[in-house]
C-alpha cells in the first residue's frame, strides 16, 4: 500500500489476510473470569460475535440512504432508534443520532464497503469511520434476558415496549452500551472494547441467578 | 414458654406450625404469619427496649412502619447483623435471633436507667447544642458516649454474605400501598391494560382490610382482598411487589422501591437451585403516573407516662387481635377522640377480655360503633380522657378525668381505673411522606384534623392519604385514581365494579393532641410526643419559650422526628403542642419536611451490585493481559488501568518503585523502551472544513500542515486557559487524526461537538472517537529505529521519515500507522494497529527487542521523562488558570490567524497580560537528593513573618536518574523573568527547601535526541 496522499480522505484497511493471531475484546475476560457453559437451566445465553466490521456513517439521511440502497440494498432507518437488517440478516444499520448510523457487517467486508460507499457518495458531505477494532457485539438469548437487562440498563427493556428492530444507546451499570433487539428471542449489546471486560463480568454476576451460560 | 396472650382462634397465622426464635437470648415460640412484634406480644414480652435519653422501659405501641420503640438488632452471627429493624415489620422465621438495640446489660435491668433518671435532668431540650457544640474538639468523645447509650443499632463488622440487586422498571401506573384504595386503583388501571406496579410494604397485601370488621358484598373483607389479588396476579400487565416499601419519591415520577425478598425466610438469603439470590432489590421505577394509596397513621394521645409498656395505639390493638390472634393484655382502658378507635374495645371484648372503660373526649359520643359498645355493656365516660398511666414496667392503671378541650384544663375529678393496657387514639394522620419528598408542602384540613398532601404533576392520591376513611368511599376513591392514572397514560378506562359496602354512621371527631393534666406541663408526669427520641410535651414548651418559633427549629432543638421513626407518630402532636404554646393554629405553624427514606434501607440495597470488583468500571487496553502477566503495578487514569511501572526481581527481592522507575528511565535514555499508550484519546476528523475547524479550536496554526505531517496543538477554553493538548496528524487534505490526553479524551470530543453544533454548524466536518479501535505502542530510545526496522516495511530512513511525520505500512505483519512523535525527548515511534492485533504486535516487538534490552515502562517513567523535557500534562501542570503564555508556549499561539479561535479574546484581557502571573518554570533543588513535594508552596522570602506571601507551587516533581538529582516543574509569579533566582519551600515539618528557578527543559534543550 502506498503512502499516497492524493485523496481528500485517507482510507486504510486495518485488517490483514496474513495469518496473524487476533484477540477478541473478551479474550482476556474468558481466561480470567471463565465462561460457564450453557446448560438446560440457563435462562440467559451469551455469545460474542467478535471481529465484525463496524462502520460509523455520519451525514444527511437522504444521501446516506441512497448510497446504502445502491451498495448494500438496505434502506437507511430514518426513524430514531430504528434498526434494520438486510435480507440475509448478516448486515445491519442502526440509527444512533440524527446524523449518525452504525453499520455492522461480516468481518472483512468493511474496507471494501467503505470504499464503495465513498464512491457512491461522491462529493457529498459525510464521514465514514472504521471502528471495528474498538467494539464487540454480544448476543443474548433466553427467558431471563429481559430481567437481566432490567438489572443492567436504565432503558425500558420490557419486551412489550422494546420491539424487534429497535436499538438505543443507554446506560449499562456504570458505563454505556448500544442495546438492540434483532429478533423475538435475541437481544444484542454493542460494547466498547475497553469496557467489554467490565460488561462481561457484570453479566456473569447479574446473570448468576439465571445460570447464565457463555457460548464460545 | 407459653404464648399467654395468644387467642385460641382467629388471626391470619398458620397455627399448624410453630417457629422458635430468640429475643435477647431467651427462646420463644410463634407461628408462620406472625411478625416479630406479634410473636413477642403473644409471649407476653412487655419491654422491648430502653429509651434513648431517659432509659425508660419501652414496649410495642404500633403494628407497622410507625413503630418507634421496637427497633431491634437482627442476626445470629456477626456477618448477619442488621440494625434498626422494626419488629412490627419483620416476619417471623425459624431460628430468628433478635435483641434490643438499647439497654445495657439488659432491657429488664438497665444500668443506664439510673444514669437516665439523673442524666435526664442534664439532658434538657437543646442538649446537643448547649452541651456539645463547644469545645468542638470534644465532639468525638461525646459522640461515642451518645452512640453507645442511644437507641440505635450497630452495623456488622464482617463482610456481608448476601448479594443485592437494582432493577430499573418502567410502568404506566405505580400504585403505592395495597390496602382498599391501592387495590381498587390497581384493578382500575390493570383492567384498562396499563402497565401497573402495585407495591406494598407488608408481608401480605390488603392493608386495613386484613383486620377490618367491615363486610364487602356481605362477606369478610379479606375474601374480597384474596379475589382482587388473584385477579391482579393473573394480569400480564400487572406486577405485584409485596414486602416492598416505597422509600423515596424523586423528581419526574422516579420512585425507589425497596423489596425485601428473603428477609422473611432467613437471616441470610437461602440459595435457590444452588445459586445465590439477591436478598433485597432496589427497584428504580420510572412511572407515568403514581397513585399514593399509603393510608393513614393513627395519632396517639399525649398524656402522662404514655410510654409505659402497655400503652398502645388503638388501631394496633385491633390489628394484633384480628390479624395475629394476639390480645396484648387483660384489662383495657381506651382513650379516644373519635368513633373509629372503638373497634379496639369491641375486638377486645369479643376476645373475651375486659374493657374497663372508654374515655371519650367528646361530650356526647354518637355513632354506630359507640352504640355497639354500649350494647355490649362497655362503660363510656364522655368528655373524658386518660390523664396519666400508672405503672413502671407495665401499665397498672389509668387516671381518667373530664377535660375542657377549649380551655386546655382538667375539668373534673380524676378517677383511677385498674387496667394493664391503655389504648389511645387522637385521630388519623394521612401518610404524606412520599408526597412531601416531591417538595410540595401539605395542607391542613380542619374537617379531618390532618394534613393532606399537595400533589405535583403526575401524582394522584387516594383513600386515607387524602383523608378519606369510610371504606366504601376509600374503594371508590381508589378506583377513581386508578382510572384517571390509566386514562392519563393513554388507556381506555373501564366501568367501575366495586363491592357493596354499607354506609357507616360515624360521629364527628374532636381535636385532641396533648391531654391536659392537673399540673402544668413542665411539672406534671412526662407526656411523650416522640417516643423514639424521648421528646416530651414539656420539651416542646421549653423550646418555644426559648424563642424557637419555626417548627423546623423546634424539631432540631428537641430532636423531634429524628431517627428511624421520622416523626410518623409524633410530628403532628408536636406541631399541635408548639401551636398551642405559641398561640397559633396548626396550619400557621406548619409541618417539617419529610425526606427520603421513608424507612431505613440497608446499605446493601442501596449499593446493589456496584461493589467490590464491580464498584467502578475498569477499562483495559488490548495489551492488558501482558502487563498483568509481567508483574506490572497499575495506576488508575480515569477509569483506565495503566501500567505504572514494571518491578523486577533483582537479587532475590522485588525492586522498589524508585528503583524500577530509575531503571526504566535509563533504559529509554540509553537503549530502548516500550510503552502501552493505547489509552490516549483518538478522534477521527473528516470533512472539507476539518482544517478550518482545527484552526478555531487550537491556539496554533493548521492551514499549512501537509498530509503525512503531525503537529502539536494546544487547546484553550473560551476563558483563554489551557484545556488540553496533543498531536494532530494530517491524514489527507480533509482528514485528520487528533489525539487528546487519556483523562481528557471524552471531554475534548464533547467540546468539539459542542462548538460544532452550537456555534459553527455551517462547517462541514464530523468527529468520531477511534480511541478503542486503535492500540498504540510507543517504542522510544536510541535503539528504537533499529528495533522497529526489524518488523516493519516502512522506510525508517531519517530523511524519508522525519520527526513529526507519520507513515503507514505494516508492523509485525499487521497494517499500521506509525507516528514519529516523542513524549520522551528520545527518538520515538508511536505504532497504531487495530486493537484486535495489538497483543501479538506487542509480543513480536518484545521478542525482537530482547537483543536491544527493550524495557517495558509505565506511566511513572513516562512522567519523569516528559518532565525532564518540560512537556506539560494538562490537568497536572495546568489547573484551569494557566494560559499558553504562562506556559512559555508563545510559539504555539497564532495571534494573527484570520478567525478568532477559542480563547483568543480572553488572552487580550489585562489580567492575562499581567507579567506577574504564575508562570511555568523548572526548579532545581539546591540539595540534589531532595525531591520536592508536588503541591508545595513557594515563597521568595523564608524569613517573612507568617502568613508568608505565597508566590507559586510545585506542579510536577521527580527524581531524575539522568540528572542524578531531584527536579521539578512549578508555576511561579513572574517566574519567566526570575531565571537563576532562589526560591524557598517551607514544609510542614519545619524544613525549608531551597531551589533555583531554571528553564523547564532539563534534558536536551535543543531537541537533538528526538531528531536523530
Amino acid at each position: 500500500m502506498s503512502n499516497s496522499v492524493d485523496d481528500k480522505v485517507k482510507t486504510f484497511d486495518t485488517r490483514t489476510e496474513a495469518k496473524v493471531p487476533v484477540e477478541s475484546p473478551l479474550a482476556y475476560s474468558y481466561r480470567r473470569s471463565g465462561a460457564p457453559a450453557p446448560g438446560e437451566g440457563s435462562g440467559v445465553v451469551v455469545r460474542e460475535r467478535p471481529f465484525l466490521g463496524h462502520l460509523v456513517l455520519r451525514g444527511g439521511a437522504i444521501i446516506l440512504d441512497e448510497a446504502l440502497r445502491e451498495v448494500l440494498d438496505i434502506s437507511l432507518p430514518g426513524e430514531p432508534q430504528a434498526l434494520v437488517f438486510d435480507a440475509s440478516g448478516e448486515r445491519s444499520v442502526q440509527w444512533i443520532s440524527p446524523d449518525e448510523w452504525l453499520l455492522i457487517v461480516p468481518g472483512g467486508e468493511e474496507f471494501e464497503l467503505e470504499n464503495r460507499l465513498r464512491e457512491a457518495l461522491g462529493d457529498a458531505h459525510f464521514a465514514i469511520t472504521n471502528i471495528g477494532g474498538g467494539q464487540t457485539l454480544l448476543e443474548l438469548e433466553g427467558e431471563a434476558v429481559s430481567e437481566l437487562l432490567m438489572k443492567s440498563v436504565i432503558y425500558d427493556a420490557d419486551p412489550h415496549h422494546f420491539p424487534v428492530g429497535k436499538g438505543v444507546t443507554t446506560v449499562f451499570a456504570k458505563t454505556s452500551v448500544i442495546l438492540r433487539r434483532s429478533s423475538e428471542t435475541r437481544w444484542e449489546l454493542v460494547a466498547r472494547r475497553s469496557f467489554a471486560d467490565y460488561i462481561y463480568r457484570w453479566l456473569l454476576d447479574a446473570g448468576e441467578e439465571y445460570a447464565i451460560g457463555i457460548v464460545r | 414458654m407459653s404464648q399467654s396472650n395468644r387467642l385460641a382462634q382467629g388471626g391470619r397465622i398458620d397455627r399448624s406450625r410453630e417457629l422458635s426464635f430468640t429475643f435477647n437470648g431467651k427462646s420463644y415460640r410463634g407461628h408462620p404469619g406472625d411478625t416479630l412484634a406479634s410473636a413477642l406480644l403473644a409471649n407476653g414480652v412487655d419491654i422491648v427496649n430502653r429509651s434513648f435519653k431517659y432509659s425508660r422501659p419501652r414496649g410495642i405501641v404500633a403494628a407497622g412502619a410507625e413503630e418507634p420503640n421496637a427497633v431491634i438488632q437482627l442476626g445470629s452471627t456477626e456477618a448477619a447483623q442488621v440494625p434498626n429493624v422494626r419488629a412490627t415489620q419483620q416476619a417471623l422465621f425459624e431460628g430468628l435471633e433478635a435483641r434490643s438495640t438499647n439497654g445495657w446489660p439488659s432491657v429488664q435491668r438497665d444500668l443506664m436507667g439510673v444514669i437516665g433518671k439523673l442524666g435526664g435532668q442534664f439532658m434538657p431540650p437543646g442538649f446537643y447544642y448547649k452541651t456539645f457544640m463547644a469545645p468542638a474538639s470534644m465532639w468525638m468523645t461525646y459522640e461515642k458516649y451518645i452512640r453507645k447509650s442511644a437507641g440505635l443499632g450497630r452495623s456488622p463488622m464482617e463482610k456481608d454474605p448476601d448479594i443485592y440487586d437494582h432493577l430499573n422498571r418502567h410502568c404506566d401506573v405505580l400504585v403505592i400501598g395495597a390496602g382498599p384504595a391501592g387495590l381498587a386503583a390497581a384493578l382500575a388501571a390493570g383492567r384498562s391494560g396499563a402497565r401497573v406496579i402495585l407495591a406494598d410494604e407488608q408481608e401480605e397485601m390488603g392493608g386495613s382490610l386484613l383486620d377490618s370488621r367491615e363486610l364487602l358484598d356481605e362477606r369478610p373483607a379479606d375474601q374480597w382482598v384474596a379475589e382482587a389479588l388473584e385477579e391482579l396476579a393473573g394480569l400480564d400487565n400487572v406486577l405485584l411487589l409485596p414486602r416492598t416499601t416505597a422509600n423515596g419519591y424523586h423528581d419526574h415520577n422516579f420512585v425507589t422501591l425497596h423489596e425485601r425478598r428473603t428477609e422473611h425466610l432467613a437471616e441470610t438469603a437461602p440459595r435457590e437451585n444452588g445459586r445465590r439470590q439477591a436478598r433485597s432489590r432496589l427497584h428504580r421505577v420510572r412511572a407515568g403516573r403514581v397513585v399514593l394509596a399509603t393510608g393513614a397513621h393513627e395519632r396517639p394521645l399525649v398524656y402522662g407516662n404514655n410510654d409505659v409498656p402497655g400503652n398502645l395505639q388503638a388501631g394496633a390493638v385491633s390489628t394484633y387481635i384480628r390479624r395475629y390472634g394476639v390480645v396484648p393484655g387483660n384489662k383495657l382502658v381506651l382513650s379516644t377522640s373519635n368513633d373509629h378507635a372503638y373497634r379496639a374495645a369491641l375486638d377486645w371484648v369479643e376476645s373475651g377480655r375486659e374493657v374497663v372503660a372508654i374515655a371519650d373526649a367528646r361530650p356526647e359520643p354518637v355513632g354506630e360503633l359507640v352504640e355497639q359498645a354500649r350494647a355490649k355493656g362497655i362503660r363510656i365516660i364522655p368528655g373524658a380522657a386518660v390523664l396519666e398511666a400508672r405503672g413502671q414496667n407495665r401499665v397498672t392503671g389509668a387516671r381518667v378525668a373530664r377535660v375542657d378541650l377549649e380551655g386546655f384544663r382538667v375539668s373534673g375529678d380524676a378517677e383511677s381505673l385498674d387496667c394493664d393496657t391503655i389504648a389511645s387514639s387522637g385521630g388519623y394522620s394521612p401518610v404524606i411522606h412520599l408526597a412531601s419528598h416531591t417538595g410540595a408542602r401539605p395542607t391542613w384540613r380542619d374537617d379531618i384534623l390532618g394534613f393532606v398532601p399537595n400533589l405535583v404533576e403526575g401524582v394522584l392520591a387516594a383513600g386515607g392519604t387524602q383523608g378519606v376513611y369510610a371504606i366504601g368511599e376509600v374503594l371508590a376513591d381508589g378506583w377513581e385514581a386508578g382510572s384517571r392514572a390509566a386514562g392519563d397514560t393513554g388507556f381506555d378506562t373501564v366501568e367501575a365494579r366495586l363491592p357493596n359496602v354499607g354506609a357507616r354512621n360515624e360521629g364527628k371527631p374532636v381535636a385532641l393532641y396533648q391531654v391536659p393534666h392537673e399540673k402544668p406541663t413542665l411539672r406534671g408526669p412526662k407526656q411523650f410526643v416522640d417516643l423514639q427520641n424521648d421528646v416530651t410535651a414539656a420539651a416542646i414548651e421549653v423550646a418555644t419559650r426559648e424563642g424557637f418559633e419555626s417548627i423546623e427549629h423546634v424539631k432540631r432543638y428537641t430532636a423531634m422526628g429524628f431517627g428511624t421513626d421520622q416523626g410518623k407518630l409524633g410530628n403532628i402532636n408536636g406541631m399541635a403542642i408548639a401551636a398551642r404554646c405559641l398561640g397559633r393554629s396548626i396550619p400557621e405553624v406548619g409541618t417539617t419536611v419529610f425526606r427520603p427514606n421513608y424507612t431505613p434501607v440497608t446499605f446493601g440495597a442501596v449499593v446493589g451490585r456496584h461493589c467490590r470488583e464491580l464498584f467502578d468500571p475498569e477499562r483495559y487496553t488490548a495489551i492488558h493481559q501482558w502487563h498483568v502477566e509481567h508483574g506490572a503495578e497499575f495506576e488508575d487514569v480515569g477509569q483506565w488501568k495503566r501500567p505504572w511501572y514494571f518491578p523486577r526481581r533483582v537479587e532475590g527481592r522485588m525492586e522498589t518503585m524508585h528503583e524500577a522507575v530509575a531503571r526504566e528511565c535509563r533504559a529509554v535514555r540509553e537503549k530502548v523502551g516500550i510503552l502501552d499508550a493505547s489509552t490516549l484519546g483518538k478522534i477521527d476528523i473528516q470533512g472539507p472544513d476539518a482544517r478550518e475547524f482545527l484552526g478555531r479550536v487550537y491556539t496554533n496554526k493548521w492551514a499549512k500542515l501537509a498530509p503525512g505531517r503531525v503537529r502539536y496543538g494546544l487547546m484553550c477554553k473560551d476563558d483563554g486557559m489551557v484545556m488540553d493538548d496533543g498531536t494532530t496528524s494530517c491524514l489527507a487534505e480533509n482528514h485528520f487524526l487528533m489525539t487528546a490526553s487519556t483523562g481528557g479524551a471524552a471531554a475534548v470530543l464533547e467540546w468539539l461537538e459542542l462548538w460544532h453544533q452550537t456555534e459553527w454548524p455551517e462547517l462541514e466536518v464530523y468527529f468520531n472517537s477511534v480511541t478503542d479501535h486503535w492500540a498504540t505502542m510507543t517504542v522510544t530510545g536510541p535503539e528504537a529505529r533499529k528495533l522497529l526496522a526489524e518488523v516493519t516495511d516502512i522506510d525508517l530512513d531519517r530523511e524519508a521519515f522525519k520527526f513529526m511525520d507519520w507513515r503507514e505500512g505494516t508492523v509485525a505483519g499487521v497494517p499500521a500507522r506509525v507516528f514519529r512523535i516523542s513524549f520522551t525527548g528520545e527518538l520515538a515511534y508511536e505504532i497504531n494497529v487495530q486493537a484486535n492485533y495489538a497483543l501479538n504486535v506487542w509480543e513480536t516487538l518484545i521478542a525482537h527487542g530482547e537483543k536491544y534490552d527493550l524495557t517495558p515502562y509505565g506511566t511513572e517513567t513516562m512522567h519523569v521523562l516528559r518532565a525532564e523535557k518540560g512537556f506539560i500534562i494538562a490537568g497536572q501542570d495546568t489547573d484551569g488558570s494557566v494560559t499558553p503564555e504562562d506556559l512559555g508556549m508563545h510559539w504555539a499561539i497564532g495571534y494573527d490567524k484570520p478567525f478568532s479561535w477559542i480563547g483568543k479574546r480572553a488572552l487580550t484581557r489585562p489580567d492575562t497580560a499581567r507579567t506577574d502571573r504564575k508562570q511555568l518554570v523548572g526548579l532545581k533543588p539546591r540539595n540534589p537528593e531532595v525531591v520536592l513535594e508536588e503541591g508545595a508552596q513557594i515563597v521568595f522570602d523564608p524569613d517573612h513573618a507568617i502568613p508568608m506571601p505565597m508566590k507559586g507551587h510545585v506542579t510536577s516533581s521527580y527524581y531524575s536518574p539522568t540528572l542524578g538529582s531531584g527536579f521539578a516543574l512549578a508555576v511561579v509569579k513572574g517566574g519567566q523573568q526570575r531565571m537563576g533566582e532562589t526560591v524557598y519551600l517551607p514544609m510542614v515539618d519545619g524544613q525549608v527547601h531551597e531551589a533555583e528557578i531554571v528553564s523547564p527543559i532539563f534534558v536536551d534543550p535543543k531537541g537533538e535526541r528526538q531528531n536523530v
